[in-house]
């Protein structure tokens, strides 16, 4: 997916010039309840980036990404997502850039698993200007676990052009990954980190990879609110150096339930 | 790393080296035996799972004692665990009612004790593991330890044809996060009498039999709503005490160690199914079939569209009597703490979690009113031992004044539904002095400090 790093296009020269930082997410395994529609907005700033336009691609630097997530609960073990991408830029106005659906299953909770595991694919389109590969696909296993105070989860992704300029170049690894911890039942702070090493068939060197941390802090005021917001920064020459991000979400219980349900 | 409540367990096991001497009471011949021992369970042919029982099986035997006679029981502990059987309901010293915080010793691994006491009072009553399961939710109550227990009474509580004990338990637990962002018991498997609905025999009737069910909550957790399709359920006694009001109702609820006495007139013949009113519960196995004597066909269910229960209607409608001296408040302040969303909550009374939840010493023969004043978010079914209690109010709000003109009367209890953020109140006479456990029947919540020991002076 555009998903669950900003890194999931790529921003590596030696790859072809695009951008991501549309869904700034480490996901955990727990899914939209079923007959309930989970609301996202995410909000991503580059406050540092990329400053020129490469191979048609507009720069990366002080755009606002607004993404709309929509998430509807299928059964207690499956989901499917649906986004939009849109982009905001001085001289470019407010642009459509493009959309993706994700379905996602997970290990249902009664299994008893040691922890929790998941699995999303994710399909989707973008506009040239703002990626030239303009369709992706992604598989993304989820693994995540809470331990007392302590929150773990890895998203080990994996990714692909379907039609582009690195059409050729295979499956690439972007993994990221969470570290959270309950200050108290509302405030929750953490770090996640977010990667893309490139093909994994020629994986190139360091400073062409896209390596960024992000500080966040998660507020649970209510089981149907979610706020998450963070401040990232790229450790390498291919990563913007400075994003601001924040999710909202507002889930929706369209089902009609009775006390019996 | 040990609980305190392990360590208390461990301690009361050194305890009881002193307490039962080999051969001691080797001269009494044990009117029961129960054998607490590992076994495979078959809910039914899809489930299958190891756990502990009494003798064999869950639920374990059905004991009937007179009240009033005494009776020796011998428990033999099979595991390598130590183990405490508790008479739930019944007014017993500390050293046989099964609460090791009370003094009660624990019968050591594969070790034996012969417990002798005399019943009382008489009614539906219980048996059951009062040891700790911790994050082990395949241990205790979670496991297959409870029985049915009948103290007979001089006279019947009402005339029926027939009797049944059910016992409704829920299996195969995991912790998943609840809806205030803690961990909580959920499970995969419910049933009656340790059977999924369907994988069981049939409750076998005949047509205008008058049917006593003696229905019990053993879950570890969770409160159970359940109605017996085409018919409606007289309810007779709670807990094993008579109602002052016997009411008809459409559906019983039980909470964790609760129990309901209900007639049922066998008029409507067919096949029905006698089960859990929510539909999640009731597809994960929680029912069993009725069968009327001549009848045949797929058993059939009404699903109901409400959840209907309130203690209020049983109580005395038109008191007569004197009202009741004036009681001494208690007040306790319930609590959860927060340990993380990996967690579940610790609980906390007055402030402060067992064992260091204390309140002054009781005053024997005094009447005392335990006022529990729910702040948290989960509903308790709170359980005083070796006493009974009457309840007076009910679910009023946090800080409502005592108006004892419009209190119950007359509802005998020893297990009352406390729901969240409000208040309850019971009272009880201090008359049987000794250690005496109040806590929270629900197994997480009791391993996670919600108990609290009273005193005599």
């Amino acid at each position: 997916m555009l998903a669950a790093a900003l890194l999931d296009l790529s921003l590596l020269p030696v790859l072809a010039n695009a951008q991501g930082n549309y869904e700034i997410q480490v996901y955990g395994s727990e899914l939209v309840p079923p007959q309930n529609l989970m609301v996202e907005l995410h909000s991503n700033y580059t406050v540092e980036g990329q400053t020129q336009t490469l191979d048609g691609v507009y720069p990366t630097q002080h755009q606002e990404h607004e993404t709309v997530e929509l998430t509807e609960g299928l059964t207690d073990w499956s989901e499917v997502g649906f986004y939009i991408f849109t982009s905001e830029q001085d001289g470019h106005g407010v642009q459509w850039v493009g959309d993706h659906i994700r379905p996602r299953v997970s290990v249902p909770q009664s299994w008893g698993w040691p922890v929790g595991v998941s699995v999303s694919t994710e399909i989707g389109f973008q506009r040239t200007a703002y990626s030239p590969d303009t369709w992706t696909w992604e598989i993304r296993p989820i693994i995540d676990k809470s331990i007392g105070r302590w929150y773990l989860a890895v998203n080990p992704a994996l990714e692909r052009t379907l039609h582009g300029p690195d059409v050729h170049q295979g499956w690439g690894f972007a993994p990221a990954l969470k570290v959270g911890y309950d200050f108290t039942q509302g405030v929750s702070g953490g770090i996640e980190y977010y990667a893309d090493y490139g093909p994994l068939n020629n994986i190139p060197p360091l400073h062409e990879q896209q390596q960024q941390l992000f500080l966040v802090t998660d507020l649970n005021v209510s089981p149907l609110w979610e706020l998450n917001i963070g401040v990232g920064v790229g450790a390498t020459r291919s990563t913007d150096h400075l994003i601001v991000k924040c999710i909202l979400g507002r889930r929706f219980d369209w089902g009609r339930h009775s006390a019996v349900d | 790393m040990i609980s305190r409540r392990d360590f208390l367990e461990r301690s009361a096991l050194i305890a009881l080296a002193g307490r039962f001497p080999s051969g001691a009471q080797a001269e009494v011949t044990p009117d029961y035996t129960l054998e607490i021992a590992d076994t495979t369970l078959e809910l039914s042919p899809r489930h299958r799972l190891r756990t502990t029982v009494y003798n064999g099986a869950a639920p374990g035997p059905v004991l009937r004692f007179r009240e009033g006679r005494a009776v020796t029981i011998e428990v033999t502990n099979r595991t390598e665990r130590a183990e405490i059987v508790h008479w739930h309901g019944l007014f017993l010293p500390t050293d046989v009612d099964g609460a090791m915080e009370e003094g009660t010793p624990m019968i050591p691994p594969r070790g034996t004790a012969r417990l002798t006491f005399t019943p009382r009072p008489a009614g539906f009553r219980w048996y059951h593991t009062h040891t700790s399961a911790m994050q082990d939710l395949t241990r205790a109550q979670y496991g297959g330890q409870h029985g049915f227990l009948l103290i007979e009474p001089s006279a019947d509580p009402g005339r029926y044809d027939r009797e049944f004990f059910l016992a409704l338990h829920d299996w195969s637990g995991y912790l998943a996060a609840n809806e205030d962002g803690a961990m909580n018991p959920s499970y995969a498997v419910s049933t009656i009498n340790g059977k999924v609905l369907g994988a069981g025999e049939p409750l076998r009737v005949k047509p205008s039999e008058r049917v006593l069910l003696h229905v019990l909550n053993s879950s570890p957790t969770e409160v159970h709503w359940v109605a017996l399709a085409g018919h409606a359920l007289q309810v007779i006694a709670l807990d094993g005490n008579a109602v002052p009001t016997p009411q008809t109702v459409p559906m019983l609820r039980l909470a964790p160690g609760e129990r309901v006495c209900a007639r049922v007139q066998m008029n409507n013949p067919g096949v029905w199914i006698l089960g859990e009113v929510r539909k999640h519960v009731h597809a994960a196995g929680m029912g069993i079939v009725v069968e009327y004597a001549g009848a045949s066909g797929t058993p059939r269910w009404q699903q109901p569209s409400k959840l209907l229960w309130s203690y209020e209607p049983f109580a005395e409608q038109h008191p007569a009597s004197e009202p009741p001296p004036e009681a001494t408040p208690i007040p306790l302040l319930i609590e959860s703490r927060f340990r993380g969303h990996g967690s579940m909550e610790a609980w906390l009374i007055n402030g402060k979690s067992y064992p260091d939840t204390s309140v002054t010493p009781l005053e024997s023969g005094r009447r005392y009113r335990l006022q529990f004043i729910n702040r948290s978010t989960d509903d308790h079914p709170l359980h005083l031992h070796r006493h009974s209690f009457e309840v007076r109010t009910v679910g009023a709000a946090i800080g409502s004044p005592f108006a004892p003109e419009t209190a119950l009367r007359g509802l005998k209890k020893d297990v009352v539904l406390v729901d969240a953020r409000t208040q309850t109140e019971v009272e009880f006479v201090a008359d049987n002095p000794g250690a005496t456990l109040m806590h929270c029947h629900q197994q997480n919540h009791m391993d996670l400090g919600f108990m609290l020991l009273l005193r005599y002076a």
